[in-house]
C-alpha cells in the first residue's frame, strides 16, 4: 500500500475522502468522530463533533460541530438523500467522560453519543464499529481503501480492526 | 452579546491575568520552596481553532489537567494542565514519590494536583477579586490524566456550552530548578466582561 493522504478533521471539522485516504481525529475527549462510509461510491465523510444540538448562530459556517447539523452534512457530502440513508455505515468513536468528579457536568460525551445514535437510528444506518463512552480520550484513523481502522487510548484500551467485510470495501486486484 | 477588545483592554485583562497569576505563583512558590516565574498571559478569543500552546505542538501527549467551575460576578472555567514531566516534578516536591505510570495514579497523588490547582487558582480569584470587588466563587476542581488535546477539547466544549466563543487567558509558568512547565487557562464567559471594564472605567 502506497502512503495515504491523511485527513484531519480539527473540532466541528468535516473531512471527506474517496476510493483511498485515511481519515481520523487526534485527541477525542467528549467529542465524537462521526463517520459514514458509502459502499457503493467507496467514500467516506467524517465529523468532529463537538456538542450535541445546534443551537448557535455558527451552524452554517461549522456544520459538523453539532451532532444534530453534522449528520445531515454528512449525507449532503456523501451525495445521499435522507431516503437512501441506509445504504451508509457508520463509524462511532469518542465522547469520554475524562472528568470523573465534576460537581455539576453537562454529561457532554454521553450525550453526543446518545444523540447520534438516535439520528443514526432514525436515518436506519447501521453502526460497524464503535469505540466511545468511558473514562479516556481517543484518536483514531481509519483508512478507507483498506477499512482498517486503528484507535489510539491512553493505557491499554487501543484497538484495530479490518472492517472492509462489514463496509462492502472491494478488493482490488494486487 | 459582543465584547469590544481593543488594545487598552487587552492590556488591562493582560495585567489583571498578570497579578492574579503572581498571586497564584507565589503561593505555589510557597506550598513547594521553589521559585516559579511566569510567562506574560496570552489573551485571545477562544474557539476550536485557537488552542494553547501545549496542545498544539504536541497533541498525544500525556497530561494531568483539573478545572474548576467559578460562579459569582466573572463566571468561567479556571483550568490547569502539566505535561506528565511536570506533574512528576510537583509529585516528588509535595509528597516525594511518583506514580510509575496512569496505572499508579492513585487518589493521593491526584489530591496533589488538585490542591495545586486549588490554591493557584484560589489566590488567582482573590487577586482579581481585590482589584475589581467582585464576588467570586470556585468549586472543587475535577481531575483527568489523557491526551493533552483530550483533556483540553473536554475542558472547552463544556466551557463553551451554549455560547459562541469564549476570552481565553491563557499563561504558562515554569521553574530554573526543574525541567516543568505548567500551563493555566481562565475561560471567562465573555457576556460578562463589560461588567470588568466598566468597575475598571474603560
Amino acid at each position: 500500500m502506497g502512503k495515504a493522504e491523511v485527513k484531519l478533521a480539527g473540532m466541528g471539522e468535516i473531512v471527506f475522502a474517496r476510493g483511498a485516504g485515511v481519515l481520523g481525529c487526534i485527541g477525542l475527549g467528549s467529542c465524537v468522530g462521526a463517520l459514514l462510509f458509502d459502499p457503493r461510491t467507496q467514500s467516506a465523510a467524517l465529523a468532529h463533533v463537538m456538542l450535541p444540538e445546534a443551537h448557535e448562530s455558527d451552524v452554517r459556517q461549522l456544520p459538523g460541530k453539532y451532532a444534530t447539523s453534522a449528520l445531515p452534512a454528512l449525507l449532503q457530502m456523501l451525495d445521499t438523500p435522507p431516503a437512501f440513508a441506509s445504504r451508509l455505515k457508520a463509524i462511532l468513536v469518542g465522547g469520554g467522560e475524562l472528568f470523573q468528579n465534576r460537581s455539576q457536568t453537562l454529561r457532554i460525551g454521553e450525550r453526543n453519543v446518545e444523540t447520534i445514535q438516535r439520528l443514526l437510528r432514525e436515518l436506519r444506518i447501521g453502526v460497524v464499529f464503535e469505540h466511545t463512552r468511558g473514562n479516556f480520550g481517543r484518536s483514531f484513523e481509519f483508512d478507507v481503501a483498506s477499512g482498517l481502522i486503528r484507535v489510539r487510548a491512553m493505557g491499554n484500551t487501543s484497538a484495530e480492526k479490518d472492517l472492509s467485510a462489514a463496509l462492502g470495501i472491494l478488493r482490488r486486484a494486487a | 452579546m459582543t465584547t469590544t477588545l481593543n488594545e487598552l483592554r487587552t492590556d488591562a485583562l493582560r495585567e489583571i491575568g498578570n497579578i492574579g497569576l503572581g498571586g497564584a505563583v507565589t503561593a505555589l512558590s510557597d506550598l513547594t520552596g521553589v521559585l516559579f516565574t511566569l510567562d506574560t498571559p496570552r489573551i485571545h478569543p477562544m474557539n476550536a481553532q485557537a488552542l494553547p500552546e501545549l496542545c498544539c505542538a504536541m497533541p498525544e501527549t500525556l497530561v494531568v489537567g483539573t478545572v474548576s467551575r467559578v460562579n459569582g460576578d466573572w463566571p468561567g472555567e479556571g483550568a490547569f494542565l502539566f505535561p506528565w514531566e511536570s506533574a512528576q516534578v510537583l509529585w516528588h516536591i509535595l509528597v516525594q514519590m511518583q506514580p510509575s505510570g496512569l496505572d499508579d495514579l492513585n487518589e493521593l497523588y491526584q489530591s496533589v494536583i488538585n490542591e495545586v490547582s486549588n490554591i493557584m487558582l484560589g489566590n488567582y480569584l482573590q487577586a482579581i477579586s481585590q482589584m475589581t470587588g467582585f464576588t467570586l466563587h470556585m468549586e472543587p476542581p475535577a481531575f483527568a490524566a489523557d491526551m493533552a488535546m483530550a483533556v483540553l477539547s473536554s475542558i472547552l466544549v463544556e466551557a463553551l456550552y451554549g455560547q459562541r466563543e469564549l476570552l481565553a487567558i491563557e499563561t504558562a509558568f515554569k521553574t530554573p530548578a526543574h525541567e516543568f512547565k505548567g500551563y493555566f487557562l481562565y475561560l471567562p464567559e465573555t457576556g460578562n466582561l463589560e461588567k470588568l471594564f466598566a468597575i475598571l472605567g474603560i
